[in-house]
């Protein structure tokens, strides 16, 4: 006896038509490389924030580092650390990688008028220089 | 006599996988493109390797190069944004410590506004506050 097969002429043909597929990823795949190299990540800084109190004196053998953005005396601002004056970011951090207070934390005090770019800076400055805590402290109103 | 039939050339093109993947991406970029105008302001951010990669947030300051205080797209006064955060703060069982405020302020601005909301956030306390940066490629 003769058994008709399964496989062979009757079975059913099935054809996946991957062309228009492969034609969509291809242009997925270009265009989230196209849009990708025009986007930067945006990252976070952390700070812990605070209102300055003048009150608010610390008695601690090593004080915390007081960043502060101020107008110099040629107009330009500067971050002042202690008595020094410093212009850049790079120069900062160096600086206050040379300190040993970290473990005591930093504290950024920007003036109203002074540039944001430098207020980011001294808080990413501090960070790099490996402060424990930095602490943003706008001036009160 | 009798001649051979031609052999039909049928050509089909599946559109279905095409108009499927096509419709998702529309859905996509659209609420994509909602989500990010609801929250997101197109600013110019501080360019800084920062300390951690950008958190879920459940508000986002926009202070833009005027000062601007921007909320969802609202333009806010100082008192509106301390109304705003309040409510935040209620909506988490009046624990400033669960509020995370993301602050993202344009670099070519001044700190006036900055230092308004970061003490508005400081009074309520609410501690959990990000700064936005750009990390530079």
């Amino acid at each position: 006896m003769k058994l008709s097969s399964r496989s062979g002429r009757h079975a059913a043909k099935i054809e996946l038509q991957m062309t228009s597929m492969i034609d969509v990823v291809f242009l997925l795949l270009i265009f989230f490389m196209v849009t990708s190299s025009f986007r930067e990540t945006e990252r976070e800084l952390d700070p812990a924030v605070k209102i300055e109190r003048q009150s608010g004196a610390q008695a601690a053998d090593l004080a915390p580092t007081i960043i502060r953005i101020v107008r110099s005396g040629g107009g330009d601002f500067v971050y002042q650390l202690g008595g020094r004056e410093l212009r850049d970011q790079a120069e900062l951090t160096q600086v206050l990688s040379q300190l040993e207070n970290q473990a005591e934390g930093a504290f950024v005090r920007a003036a109203d008028d002074a540039p944001l770019d430098m207020a980011m800076s001294a808080i990413q400055a501090a960070k790099s220089a490996r402060y424990r805590t930095v602490t943003y402290q706008p001036p009160d109103a | 006599m009798r001649l051979a039939r031609p052999r039909e050339n049928r050509l089909e093109v599946n559109m279905t996988p095409m108009i499927d993947i096509v419709f998702l991406l529309i859905i996509f970029f659209m609420t994509v493109n909602q989500i990010s105008d609801q929250t997101n302001e197109p600013l110019e951010l501080s360019k800084q390797p920062g300390s951690q990669d950008q958190s879920q947030g459940a508000m986002t300051i926009n202070i833009d190069a005027a000062g601007q205080i921007v909320v969802a797209g609202e333009t806010l006064s100082v008192i509106d944004l301390a109304a705003a955060v309040s409510g935040e703060v209620e909506r988490a069982n009046n624990d400033p410590a669960a509020v995370t405020v993301i602050v993202r302020a344009d670099r070519r601005g001044d700190c006036r506004s900055f230092n308004q909301v970061v003490g508005i956030l400081a009074r309520l306390d609410v501690s959990r506050v990000r700064f936005a940066v750009e990390s530079s490629p």
